[in-house]
């Protein structure tokens, strides 16, 4: 896979973000605070897919995926919770949203095609 | 290598953003301890509970239920809101692997999301530099930190949503013609209302307000009405499942909601439609004075600027202007909602001031330099002139007044005050021992956290933290109780005897009387009773009062 000049630019803006809030996350909270940091984008990083299939912009992507995955994941994992282990239920959560996600965008291209 | 322009400004955002984190956080930097006010107390509880025993719940466990059991109207001894915020404290709980500081950076995270809706909303609509000071300001509101601290913590991320749902409304707005609509932000706003409903029921009623004056302006000024029935629908659909998802919490809003505005009630004069704040002889004992105080809370230098801001806007009268004005409209109608004979909650939205004071603060302060007549390039640097007084200002002005606020002794944990409130180390690991060793269905008593009626409103809080930490019902144990009600007391309790607190008070004779009592009290009643847990270093011993054999 090619990647774009756009999107290489934007890996390696990304990348410097993550490692600029690793550190102030780990400096004031320890690897505590780093898993925080982690458990907030494993929270967004279905909803940025599913956002991803939608045309909007970057911020919006970032933003709306944010608190859709801090409120939505956990909604989902809480009902979840009732029939099977809450810390299964949140992987289990995760794994449909990318599922729902990649089998969406699939649909989307077909459609075009 | 040019630096595109779009990522600098975004990296200037995530440090003011990082530097929000920072100040918010403070009081638990250093002691790795929970803290808070009872409603803190019951978000906490929430959220680790269902992390810790990794299990959902319906039915409140014991230790919540004593006080919460009957919060739900609809559905007594259930949670009385979605647990929606909670639940994700219990995610990052469970990724964190521990169970205080992803609580409670999450919370603040989630508190301080306002400064994240609130720059990309100023930011697409207005520009870099008045969303950037902005959020600076925000960062310094003591009407979002304080309630914050009080515990009133969903509250403060539910009014992160109203900026995107305004945002999602109207962009679906000034997009919609018969032709070519972008429905997609319709369906968006609708699930952020549904997920505002979850975090916050009265944060939802706010969001409706701003929704419906938004509506309004939009209809007025761009003089065409946005109304598809396919979109509607959709969206109400969006929105019933979100009402459909807990029944029993979104229960208990109508239940509450009914209750709340039913009943005579005396409406206020006239002339509060001319006052923005409150009185604050009407809040004494719920929250400080200067709660209601302009100059404490934004500072007197912003009034300029922010009387500006709106006559700025007033003039103009952009799309984009008229979202700003809709957000302030609605909040001044959401404030005045006593003329209506809805007062509950009242002084709590005065905690959304900032949110819509700020950007036009900032939009006052950068437009100030297009009021006077320069050539081009001197406006520039008249407008960049004019932030970097502004900036100076947040720092020495608000930034100060948020510190010493900050950092007054009742809201930190680890003053004088805090000591009586806030768990110390020992009694944490005691609480987390309880946790471990004491069956469910047993109840601890606690000698040794002092009940006394000039500090009780402290201690009763210190005792509820050994609760949440120690997921039992916790009470006080009182030395002066008949010999009957004693040996009742002794024959279903454990009992903690915590020496920590009342050591370092031992110069006061009052206490060193407490420890003495207490002395006798283990040496005579308790030494027949089983020593289950004994912190030689910090004196703190738990019993299980069974009679030995």
């Amino acid at each position: 896979m090619k990647l774009s000049n756009d999107s290489k630019e934007l890996i390696v803006f990304l990348s410097i973000i993550a490692v600029v809030i690793s550190i102030f996350s780990f400096v004031l909270f320890g690897i505590t605070g780093v898993r925080v940091f982690i458990g907030i984008i494993f929270m967004s990083l279905p909803f940025y897919l599913l956002l991803d299939n939608f045309k909007l912009t970057l911020g919006e992507k970032f933003v709306f995926s944010i608190i859709l995955g801090i409120t939505i994941l956990p909604s989902l994992a809480f009902l979840l919770g009732f029939i099977i282990s809450f810390r299964l239920a949140i992987w289990a959560v995760f794994i449909v949203l990318v599922i729902a996600a990649v089998v969406l965008k699939k649909h989307i291209k077909s459609k075009k095609n | 290598m040019k630096l595109n322009k779009n990522y600098i400004q975004t990296f200037v955002f995530i440090l003011v953003y990082l530097f929000a984190i920072y100040f918010w956080s403070q009081p638990f930097q250093d002691k790795k301890l929970p803290y808070g006010e009872y409603d803190a107390m019951s978000h906490f509880q929430v959220g680790d509970y269902i992390a810790y025993n990794d299990e959902s719940f319906m039915t409140l466990p014991s230790y919540i239920d004593i006080r919460y059991g009957r919060d739900n109207d609809f559905r007594p001894h259930t949670l009385w809101y979605p647990p929606t915020f909670h639940t994700s404290l219990g995610v990052m709980e469970v990724i964190g692997g521990e169970r205080i500081i992803p609580v409670y950076l999450l919370n603040t995270i989630m508190a301080t999301f306002i400064i994240i809706t609130s720059y990309f909303v100023i930011n697409s609509l207005f520009g870099f530099l008045p969303a950037i000071l902005s959020s600076l300001l925000l960062i310094f509101s003591p009407r979002d930190f304080m309630p914050f601290l009080w515990g009133q913590w969903p509250e403060r991320f539910a009014y992160a949503f109203i900026p995107l749902i305004l945002y999602c409304l109207y962009k679906y707005y000034i997009s919609y013609s018969k032709q070519n609509s972008q429905p997609k932000y319709l369906y968006l706003m609708s699930l952020f209302l549904g997920i505002n409903m979850l975090i916050h029921p009265f944060v939802f009623f706010h969001s409706l307000v701003g929704m419906f004056v938004l509506y309004i302006l939009l209809w007025i000024n761009l003089k065409k009405f946005a109304f598809n029935i396919k979109h509607v629908i959709i969206a109400l659909l969006i929105l019933v499942v979100f009402f459909a998802i807990f029944p029993y919490q979104t229960g208990n809003i109508f239940v509450s909601f009914q209750s709340s505005t039913s009943g005579e009630k005396e409406l206020p004069s006239l002339s509060r439609l001319f006052h923005w704040s409150l009185d604050p002889k009407d809040f004494v004992g719920s929250v400080p004075a200067f709660y209601f105080s302009f100059k404490e809370m934004h500072g007197s230098w912003t009034l300029p600027f922010l009387l500006l801001g709106i006559f700025f806007l007033l003039l103009r009268r952009e799309k984009r202007d008229l979202f700003l004005l809709a957000w302030l409209i609605s909040l001044y109608l959401v404030l005045h909602r006593d003329m209506i004979g809805i007062a509950t909650f009242l002084h709590r939205s005065l905690s959304a001031t900032a949110h819509v004071f700020a950007p036009l603060t900032a939009i006052g302060a950068v437009y100030l330099a297009s009021f006077i007549k320069l050539p081009k390039n001197y406006k520039n640097y008249l407008k960049f002139a004019i932030a970097i007084v502004f900036v100076y200002l947040v720092f020495s002005v608000n930034m100060a007044t948020a510190s010493k606020t900050m950092n007054k002794e009742v809201y930190n944990p680890y003053s004088q005050s805090g000591f009586f409130t806030t768990l110390n180390d020992a009694e944490y690991q005691a609480g987390q021992w309880i946790l471990e060793n004491v069956p469910q269905g047993y109840n601890i008593s606690v000698l040794g956290i002092v009940h006394d009626l000039n500090i009780l409103s402290a201690t009763a809080k210190k005792i509820r933290w050994l609760g949440a930490v120690s997921q039992h019902v916790t009470r006080f144990y009182y030395l002066l109780e008949t010999d009957e009600e004693r040996k009742n007391h002794l024959e279903n309790f454990y009992i903690m005897v915590d020496y920590s607190m009342l050591i370092p008070l031992s110069n006061q004779e009052q206490f060193a009387n407490l420890i003495k009592d207490m002395q006798e009290f283990e040496q005579n009643t308790l030494k027949n009773h089983t020593l289950l847990y004994n912190d030689n270093e910090n004196h703190i011993r738990v019993y299980k009062l069974e009679t030995k054999q």
